[in-house]
């Protein structure tokens, strides 16, 4: 509390004081009194004033000073109440009482917002596996469907009708690819972004997961003739491979969507290293690369860039979501780009003793 | 035949699954009455179950502990979760295998492959050939005329017997492709078709024509 302030917020009481002792001087005067009665007179009522105007001033102080203190100090304001006894003096207790009553009603609030989310979470969840049911029933019908057509083949003797149908088929195929992508992505965003750890982290081995993605991916990889080059990648590191799976898959379908189609030969490369602290995961590619500019945004939330405008397919969910899942599981990424040559991604796996050192 | 029941409440999967399995030389079976779900597999005297884990009545980690306590038939589990934990739990319930839905049909194909070739391996290792051929399929290498071998590269090997283990129908580009990048060999569409003109090349060189013969717009088999 300010001093200074505090006296000019009570200004007025010193202009009722002056009054009210000018007037008792001037009738101390009307009435003759002695000049000691008057000393006298005036001493109590300055003393009378000053008192009551300090003792305010520092009943209040107290209070407000810590007050002002613990806010400062505090990480989560709304948790004041907590850290303060009620005060003595009668505004700072309704003061008191209502900024219960607000703190009371916000908590509330935000319950019921924590509520909302959660079983909004929960239901995206549901929905995400419900979801799934139709899209493994069209790919098993689509399967299903070019089988019985490879069976009636004589019928169809037509080269042409046979190209046709093919990439009738792939069509749909990548479609149904593209659904499972965008399916994949929500689910680990909603993951990514809830408090708990549902994670299990363990030793899994690198050319293992890459299989996985690769796996997932080939059909647009041998469609758009990327080639695919996995080199020293029998290195076993410590992860969640499920989420694990998911990052990389996040990494290279983006290599794909950015492959530099006016370069002769596309590919992505991928090697791992070893030494006594880390396994680092390289992922490299000579796509369209990005922007120096928008380099240091990418694993920004709803971040496009430069690429993201120009295919706009990009939602800008990806790598922030990647980042995310790293930071929990305590992996590291970075990307490495240069414009027009190559996109070079990073993961970094500590070894056992820096979870033994959390621990 | 091998027989495999299907354990799937969604109908437009497990009918879809069913031809699937169907015309790939299994006998499919769709489990009808989930209330009675483990007796019924029982029954079935199955080579294999595919077992879906949001199932009605019980949860598919509950009949697997039922089903483990009177039978060890096979069991791949599928599941539309997917976390390592569901994984973990499955397998620790005693399943065989674990995929995730939405599945890619080839890939389930190859899993179910391989699971019976695993379980089969203790009573037909020594066995397997080829036209008078020993498949020494470990070691890369054919054997013939009692004595002689011939070395494989690892491809043309996972070509060689993928083809021999479908020995009975076509085998298409799509099939050999998903197999050798199963087995973590990333071919391209040319090194493919390369991988399977030196294999020809190779037996020609002792002497065996017609080995792959060529079915256009469909894929190979084993002549």
């Amino acid at each position: 509390m300010n001093f200074g302030k505090y006296c000019k917020d009570k200004l007025y009481t010193a202009g009722i004081f002056l009054s009210v002792f000018i007037l008792s001087m001037l009738l101390m005067y009307a009435f003759k009194a002695p000049g000691q009665l008057r000393i006298a007179e005036a001493f109590i009522l300055f003393t009378g004033y000053l008192t009551a105007f300090f003792l305010d001033f520092f009943r209040k102080r107290g209070f407000y000073d810590e007050l002002t203190r613990n806010m400062e100090a505090l990480e989560e304001k709304y948790l004041i109440l907590e850290t303060m006894h009620a005060p003595g003096f009668y505004e700072g207790q309704i003061f008191w009482e209502l900024l219960g009553e607000a703190d009371r009603s916000m908590v509330e609030n935000v319950k019921k917002h924590r509520l909302g989310m959660e079983s909004f979470k929960e239901y995206v969840e549901m929905w995400i596996h419900e979801i799934k049911l139709p899209v493994a029933s069209l790919t098993l019908l689509l399967h299903n469907y070019t089988e019985s057509l490879h069976g009636r083949e004589k019928s169809i003797q037509s080269a042409e009708g046979e190209t046709d149908t093919a990439t009738f088929v792939e069509r749909i195929n990548a479609g149904l690819r593209r659904i499972n992508f965008y399916i994949e992505q929500i689910l680990y965003y909603v993951r990514s972004e809830n408090a708990e750890k549902d994670y299990i982290i363990n030793d899994v081995k690198l050319s293992k997961i890459i299989g996985q993605v690769a796996l997932k991916n080939k059909d647009d990889l041998l469609g758009n003739d990327i080639s695919f080059e996995v080199t020293d990648a029998d290195k076993i590191v410590l992860t969640d491979s499920k989420w694990m799976e998911f990052m990389l898959n996040q990494i290279i379908s983006n290599s794909i969507k950015y492959r530099d189609s006016g370069k002769p030969e596309s590919y992505i490369r991928l090697s791992a290293a070893e030494n006594k602290t880390v396994t680092v995961l390289t992922i490299e590619d000579n796509g369209i690369g990005i922007d120096a500019a928008d380099l240091p945004r990418v694993f920004e939330k709803s971040f496009t860039g430069e690429n993201g405008r120009e295919y706009s397919k990009a939602t800008g969910m990806g790598l922030y979501i990647v980042k995310k899942l790293c930071d929990k599981m305590g992996h590291g990424i970075c990307i490495q780009s240069v414009r027009g040559a190559y996109t070079k991604v990073e993961l970094t796996f500590y070894k056992n003793d820096f979870y033994k050192e959390l621990v | 035949m091998k027989r495999i029941v299907i354990v799937e409440d969604d109908r437009d999967i497990a009918g879809e699954l069913k031809e699937l399995l169907d015309n790939s030389g299994y006998a499919a079976v769709i489990l009808k009455n989930f209330k009675a779900a483990c007796e019924e597999i029982v029954g079935a005297q199955p080579d294999l179950v595919l077992l879906d884990i949001n199932i009605p009545y019980v949860n598919g980690e509950m009949l697997l502990q039922q089903l483990r306590s009177k039978s060890d038939v096979p069991v791949l589990m599928v599941t539309s979760r997917e976390s390592e934990a569901d994984e973990i739990l499955s397998m620790s319930y005693g399943a065989d295998g674990y995929i995730t839905k939405p599945y890619n049909p080839t890939l389930l194909l190859l899993r179910i492959n391989a699971l019976f070739k695993r379980l089969g391996t203790r009573t037909e290792t020594a066995g397997i050939t080829y036209r008078g051929m020993e498949v020494l399929a470990h070691k890369g290498v054919l054997r013939y005329n009692g004595t002689e071998e011939m070395t494989l590269s690892k491809n043309e090997m996972t070509i060689f017997m993928y083809l021999l283990s479908n020995k009975e129908r076509i085998v298409s580009r799509d099939e050999l492709m998903t197999e050798l990048w199963n087995n973590e060999e990333y071919l391209n569409d040319n090194a493919l078709t390369v991988n399977i003109s030196r294999l020809r090349a190779r037996f020609k060189e002792i002497g065996l024509e017609d080995v792959i013969e060529t079915r256009k717009g469909q894929g190979y088999i084993l002549g």
